[in-house]
């Protein structure tokens, strides 16, 4: 018959189409389509049975398409484990490691319908949903109520962004390129530092406030304060996408420059996979299987902290963001290892800024319409922590370099940071 | 180098070597292996050598006027009871002995090439404060090992630094003087890594949101020296590595002269000489050192100085003052690479070895020995770290760069003067 042929050809077709979005979206619709009453039973069926097929081959595509992928039945058994056992510590780590695919899949589905959109509206769906898990998992925290949880989960995030992913990137790549040192783009670090230093400062004001005892209110000051800067520091980071999504792009052109041209297209098959709507569908259902998980995640987190007797403030600072982290971590060193490390530091020191600048204001915003006491007041530890953290990075990024001693104390400072929290624990309220 | 080197050598003719010697050693001094295979083989070549050594080693820099001091200082702490005079005498007699522990190194280094002799600058290049600081850890003065070496680590990066751009640049002063940056940078990294490894046991404590109070902390400091350790070592094997891709000096064509120009071109000493000298100057740094640490408490309340000036400021510029000295000449020759390499290496040293080093070594010994150093010293530290990287960033220095660092030294010296630990109220 004519119709199978036809249909693996225009299959065959789509596949091979570059980006062009109002080609590869639409179906090829055989030319002879019936559409009279006593044959629209068997049209209704066949549109039904290309939908499945096109569903099915969706689903190959996005769940069967990666390795990673075999960490997904970890999700449900969570799940199963959460109403069937009390065993806390088992929730948490299965559903850690069932959302890890969950948030990989995510980024990819954001990266496949960025593809369509073009260049700045795709910058913006990176920006927003580059983090998503994070902001999911800091949503429903907030809900209960864990305002510890959020800070210090998302203050993890931005460290093992930071000295973690950075320092495996920097360690990967230097090894393998081990007969000069390579270069990035300066001027992007900069800026980016330069933002770091900016979350820092609106970080640290309500903390000294509140340490020093010397705000007007007690206690009440610093919350406005915090809602204030946070508004503050959501205009500066809107103004960063527009600064680098508009009128600085050339700013942001690695250095190989006749490579350039290639550039955004080498980090992605050459036509996206999915088409249009498959990418909002499965942004959508995405989003959806990560907020499940991450209720019963959170809501493991105190019992697993007793079970496996290791502080909170360690669980959410050193485990979570490891693991919600763990895509962006593998993607970053395999750039550095093919030399694109502009690539990587957009991943790791991108992902820093924008939770600094954009997840934590927004989780106070957040905070705000829930009438949670979200602040910016991380305490002085986390507050300490992140200032040196943001300055030893600052400084090793300033002369666009990078080696493999330089990689190795990244690691090595974030073990010393995992260890310190290791030994932490909020003092007893006493003020 | 040649004609001065006999100039030198025909001077000192009424010395305890006589005149036969003396001539002797102007046909041999090129020969100097040759000559000494030769002097193994009867006794009386053997003493003749012994002398010559001495007088190399101990007579003829003329630092070496300070070294009665020594001897003097022992007698006082047994005659009298004043612990100022033996504290000032010890510390005057251990200046050359420090100086000549860095000759002796730096001989037996042109023998072993450069990897071993990068090994050996990297380790005996603190001997001195390394052996003050584990007879105090002996003697339960915990807080002077953390000011001892918290202070040589301010002296080095400001004093030394500044002294040595200063008058590096008032001696060059049509333009800035240049140095190699990726190698300022890396320690400045290091260094700001080292800051890192001593705020976070601070603070834990500080805010008192440690897990078991006290105790955290002291894990906490163990598993960060560690740490600091291993990123050390990474350091030495980078360095050494690609010493011949990244740390090329400015002046490249001066590269061959470089190493020879400090050594005066030959050797002067045996190999075998240079390991024995090692170990006596060691095992006599390590006697004063015995008498310096006792007198610290005494001499504290006699000059009425509180501990913490004399531990932070008095102790290093004395076990300093060699390196400072070299650091300043390197700088007039416009050897700035030199120089950041003593006076920015040596901080380096101190902060991700020695410091880490005395907690395992309090560790094995059984003491309290942690990274903790207290919020003032920890602060201290961590703006005079990001002051100097901040002035080294750009790799150029002028005079002013280096007055600057100077008066930042004065001001930090100030601050000790006036510093005394709180009563320990929990």
């Amino acid at each position: 018959m004519m119709r199978p042929v036809d249909e693996k050809e225009s299959f065959a077709m789509e596949v091979e189409t570059i980006v062009d979005s109002s080609v590869s979206s639409v179906k090829r619709y055989p030319p002879e389509m019936p559409h009279n009453g006593p044959l629209s039973s068997v049209a209704y069926s066949w549109i039904l049975w290309r939908i499945l097929k096109r569903l099915s081959k969706s689903i190959k595509v996005v769940i069967f398409g990666t390795k990673i992928n075999i960490l997904l039945p970890f999700g449900p058994l969570s799940i199963v484990l959460h109403f069937l056992t009390e065993n806390h510590g088992l929730v948490f780590f299965f559903s850690l490691i069932g959302i890890t695919p969950l948030a990989e899949r995510l980024g990819y589905a954001t990266e496949q319908l960025a593809a369509y959109t073009g260049q700045t509206v795709g910058g913006l769906l990176n920006a927003t949903f580059g983090n998503a898990t994070e902001m999911i998992i800091a949503m429903y925290a907030l809900k209960n109520g864990m305002i510890r949880v959020v800070q210090q989960s998302l203050l993890g995030s931005i460290l093992s962004n930071m000295l973690l992913v950075l320092g495996c990137a920097f360690f990967a790549g230097g090894v393998v390129h081990s007969k000069k040192d390579q270069i990035f783009n300066k001027a992007a670090a900069v800026v980016n530092s330069g933002l770091l230093l900016m979350a820092v400062m609106g970080l640290m004001f309500p903390a000294v406030l509140h340490f020093t005892h010397s705000e007007v209110q007690y206690g009440k000051s610093e919350v406005a304060l915090s809602r204030f800067s946070s508004c503050v520091m959501l205009i500066a980071y809107a103004s960063y996408l527009v600064f680098q999504l508009k009128s600085h792009r050339n700013l942001y052109h690695p250095i190989e420059d006749e490579e350039g041209l290639n550039e955004a297209d080498l980090d992605e098959d050459e036509p996206p996979e999915l088409s249009q709507w498959e990418a909002i569908s499965w942004l959508a259902i995405l989003t959806l299987w990560i907020s499940i998980l991450s209720e019963y995640l959170v809501d493991a987190i105190e019992g697993a902290s007793d079970a496996l007797n290791l502080p909170m403030a360690f669980i959410s600072v050193i485990l979570l963001p490891i693991v919600g982290n763990a895509a962006e971590h593998a993607s970053a060193i395999m750039f550095a290892m093919k030399n694109k490390l502009d690539i990587t530091l957009g991943v790791a020191i991108g992902s820093s800024t924008q939770i600094s600048m954009f997840v934590i204001p927004f989780s106070v915003v957040v905070g705000w319409l829930m009438r949670q006491q979200m602040d910016l007041n991380f305490q002085l530890f986390e507050t300490a922590t992140l200032f040196i953290t943001v300055l030893v990075v600052a400084f090793m990024l300033q002369d666009g370099t990078a080696n493999y001693f330089k990689g190795l104390m990244l690691i090595l400072c974030y073990f010393i940071v995992a260890a310190s929290f290791y030994f932490h624990t909020d003092p007893e309220k006493d003020d | 180098m040649g004609p001065n080197e006999k100039t030198d050598l025909e001077l000192p003719e009424d010395t305890i070597v006589g005149s036969p010697l003396a001539t002797r050693k102007t046909h041999t001094f090129d020969h100097i292996g040759s000559f000494a295979t030769v002097a193994q083989y009867t006794p009386g070549r053997t003493r003749n050598r012994i002398l010559m050594s001495i007088y190399i080693v101990l007579i003829k820099a003329k630092i070496n006027v300070l070294l009665p001091f020594g001897p003097l200082a022992i007698m006082l702490h047994y005659l009298t009871g004043k612990h100022g005079w033996v504290f000032f005498f010890s510390l005057i007699g251990i200046i050359p002995l420090a100086e000549r522990l860095g000759y002796a190194t730096e001989q037996l280094a042109s023998y072993t090439g450069p990897t071993v002799g990068g090994l050996l600058n990297a380790t005996f290049g603190n001997a001195t404060e390394m052996i003050i600081s584990i007879y105090a850890l002996n003697n339960g003065m915990i807080r002077v090992v953390q000011q001892s070496l918290l202070g040589s680590i301010l002296s080095n990066m400001l004093l030394v630094l500044g002294c040595a751009f200063f008058t590096g640049g008032i001696v060059h002063c049509n333009k800035d003087q240049v140095f190699n940056k990726a190698a300022a940078v890396v320690n400045s990294g290091l260094l700001l890594m080292a800051v890192m490894g001593l705020m976070f046991p601070a603070v834990l404590h500080f805010t008192h949101s440690e897990l078991h109070y006290g105790r955290s902390e002291l894990a906490l400091s163990r598993f960060s020296s560690c740490i600091m350790l291993v990123a050390y070592a990474g350091y030495l094997f980078f360095q050494l590595k690609s010493q011949h891709e990244l740390y090329k000096p400015i002046g490249e064509e001066e590269v061959a002269n470089e190493n020879d120009s400090d050594d005066e071109d030959a050797p002067e000493i045996t190999q075998w000489e240079a390991i024995s000298w090692l170990a006596v100057l060691t095992v006599w740094v390590s006697i004063l050192s015995g008498y310096l640490v006792d007198a610290i408490q005494g001499a504290s309340e006699s000059m009425n100085m509180p501990v913490a000036f004399i531990s932070v400021i008095l102790l290093p510029i004395v076990g300093n003052a060699a390196e400072h000295a070299s650091a300043i000449m390197f700088a007039m020759k416009d050897k700035l690479d030199i120089t950041l390499g003593v006076a920015i290496g040596s901080s380096t040293q101190i902060s991700m070895f020695v410091i880490p080093f005395c907690v395992v070594v309090g560790w094995i010994m059984g003491r309290q020995m942690d990274l903790n150093f207290q919020l003032f010293e920890t602060a201290t530290l961590f703006i005079t770290v990001l002051v100097v990287a901040f002035m080294l960033q750009e790799g150029t220095a002028n005079y002013f760069k280096g007055l600057m660092l100077i008066l930042c030294y004065l001001i930090v010296a100030a601050s000790f003067f006036v510093h005394i630990d709180p009563v320990a109220s929990d």
